[in-house]
């Protein structure tokens, strides 16, 4: 892996310095904070183990990225600290027709 | 270099040593089921399917029971059919194309309780001579088939069982194996970089022929793929769309080039990494990837899918701490000090590697342990 990760029993793991989301290695409740390289989020949601967070802000119609590829477009903007999730990002691949 | 034994069979690698009884249409599913439970140490395997299927499911279907037969894990097979023409017709085929026992019996011939004791007779002589098999002493995974599926996935599948699997997958090739990774939906998204991937420009070609095929068959049934996969238990897990969820997938696929596209059951001819055209089910996986011939199958899991196979040990490999606590009976490999220690992926997949020699050397897998056979021999869907 890349990317930064956090020390010790990491909490979070942001897999390439490209990726705008990083993914919850803990459930994080809103208003919470964690510290990622010089930044400091607060959660705007509760995040649950597994799930996406955005590291930066993203646009609406911006690409979401994690694996250093497009997993999705944001459907509206999502801000530093946002759950990423079904609710605000869709998938370019999907429902086509 | 990992020391384990194997059976030979038909100059294959065998890990199991299986006398199968096997029906060959759902009516014979009785007397299958009964001869399996007269005769110690036979394995029956009934499905529902059988008679009258068209086209693709005719095709998967017969490719699938083939497989079964000619499968190095298989020592005989006793062939459960309801009338000669067919039933006949099917054992001198596979008869033409193994040295291992394969017989039959017929229902029509004096009724399912007839076809028992009949077959009871047959088996009996070929458990015995099973029991007489002996393993020989292996040195690396040359005439190896390893299946590599990943289900129940959630997000720290893509991140740390996926990758670690994909580090085993190039350690097995390196060591001259095969891997076949399936599952069509789950590349939508990351197919270009398996493209890149693949030997030739035929074999990429046929990579985007697959996906495209895939989609068509979702559009022309008016089905928005985001409704199928990610499936609910995904998206739970914080996988959110296909894309992210296909580009987790692929992470077991390791680095190595892609030599073609096989069909579900289809058997890989030399050595190296293969992708089969399929659906995503894991139990219909499971079973093609067998039918493959692959000896074992690789099974990365999230939240925990305990599907087995009642030919192919099903190895699983997990990340995901909690669900080692959840789920500890249906997992095998457990790495999730890849996500809460930082252990590297080439540690972790040593440790896989480790695995499959155990398992290949005779160490049973949950799955075989819990009962787990699924066997879904005609698979069509997403």
């Amino acid at each position: 892996m890349t990317g930064a990760v956090s020390p010790e029993a990491p909490l979070w793991l942001w897999l390439h310095a490209e990726d705008n989301v990083a993914m919850a290695l803990s459930d994080f409740t809103q208003g919470s904070a964690i510290e990622v390289g010089d930044t400091r989020i607060t959660f705007a949601d509760d995040i649950a183990y597994g799930h996406k967070f955005a590291v930066r802000r993203i646009a609406a119609e911006a690409p979401v990225i994690k694996f250093a590829e497009t997993i999705g477009v944001a459907k509206r903007n999502i801000d530093v600290g946002e759950h990423v999730h079904v609710h605000n990002i869709s998938s370019l691949r999907a429902g086509k027709q | 270099m990992h020391e384990f034994s194997a059976f030979e069979v038909d100059g294959r690698p065998g890990i199991r040593n299986h006398v199968v009884v096997l029906s060959l249409n759902s009516f014979c599913n009785r007397a299958t089921e009964l001869i399996a439970t007269a005769v110690r140490g036979t394995l029956p395997l009934v499905h529902p399917f059988g008679r009258n299927e068209i086209g693709i499911y005719r095709e998967r279907f017969e490719r699938t029971i083939e497989g079964v037969v000619l499968h190095p894990n298989v020592h005989s097979v006793l062939c459960v059919g309801y009338e000669p023409d067919s039933t006949g017709e099917f054992v001198e085929r596979v008869k033409g194309l193994t040295a291992k026992p394969v017989d039959s019996v017929l229902v029509l011939e004096g009724g399912t309780m007839n076809a028992v004791n009949a077959g009871a007779d047959k088996a009996i002589w070929m458990v015995i001579a099973a029991s007489e098999a002996r393993r020989r002493a292996m040195s690396g995974f040359e005439g190896f088939v390893f299946g590599v599926k990943c289900g129940g996935s959630d997000a720290t599948s893509g991140v740390a069982s996926n990758a670690a699997i994909g580090e085993a997958v190039d350690r097995i090739i390196e060591m001259g194996g095969t891997a076949i990774f399936s599952e069509t939906t789950e590349i939508l998204g990351a197919e270009h970089i398996l493209a890149r991937r693949a030997i030739n420009e035929d074999v990429a070609k046929k990579i985007y022929r697959a996906v495209e095929a895939n989609e068509k068959m979702a559009m022309d049934a008016g089905i928005d793929l985001l409704g199928v996969n990610p499936v609910p238990d995904n998206i739970r897990g914080g996988i959110t769309t296909i894309e992210e969820k296909s580009l987790g997938a692929i992470m077991k696929t390791g680095t190595h080039p892609i030599q073609d596209v096989l069909s579900y059951g289809q058997r890989p001819e030399k050595a190296g990494l293969y992708f089969m055209d399929s659906p995503s089910a894991a139990s219909e996986v499971v079973t093609g990837l067998s039918a493959s011939g692959a000896q074992m199958v690789l099974f990365s899991t999230g939240s925990c899918n305990p599907v087995g196979n009642p030919i192919s040990p099903v190895l699983k490999v997990t990340s995901n701490p909690r669900t080692v606590a959840r789920m500890r009976q249906h997992l095998d490999v457990d790495i999730s000090d890849v996500l809460t220690s930082g252990t590297s992926l080439r540690d972790a997949g040593d440790r896989i590697v480790d695995a499959i020699a155990a398992v290949a050397d005779g160490r049973l897998t949950t799955a075989e342990v819990t009962g787990h056979l699924e066997f879904a021999p005609i698979p069509v869907g997403l």
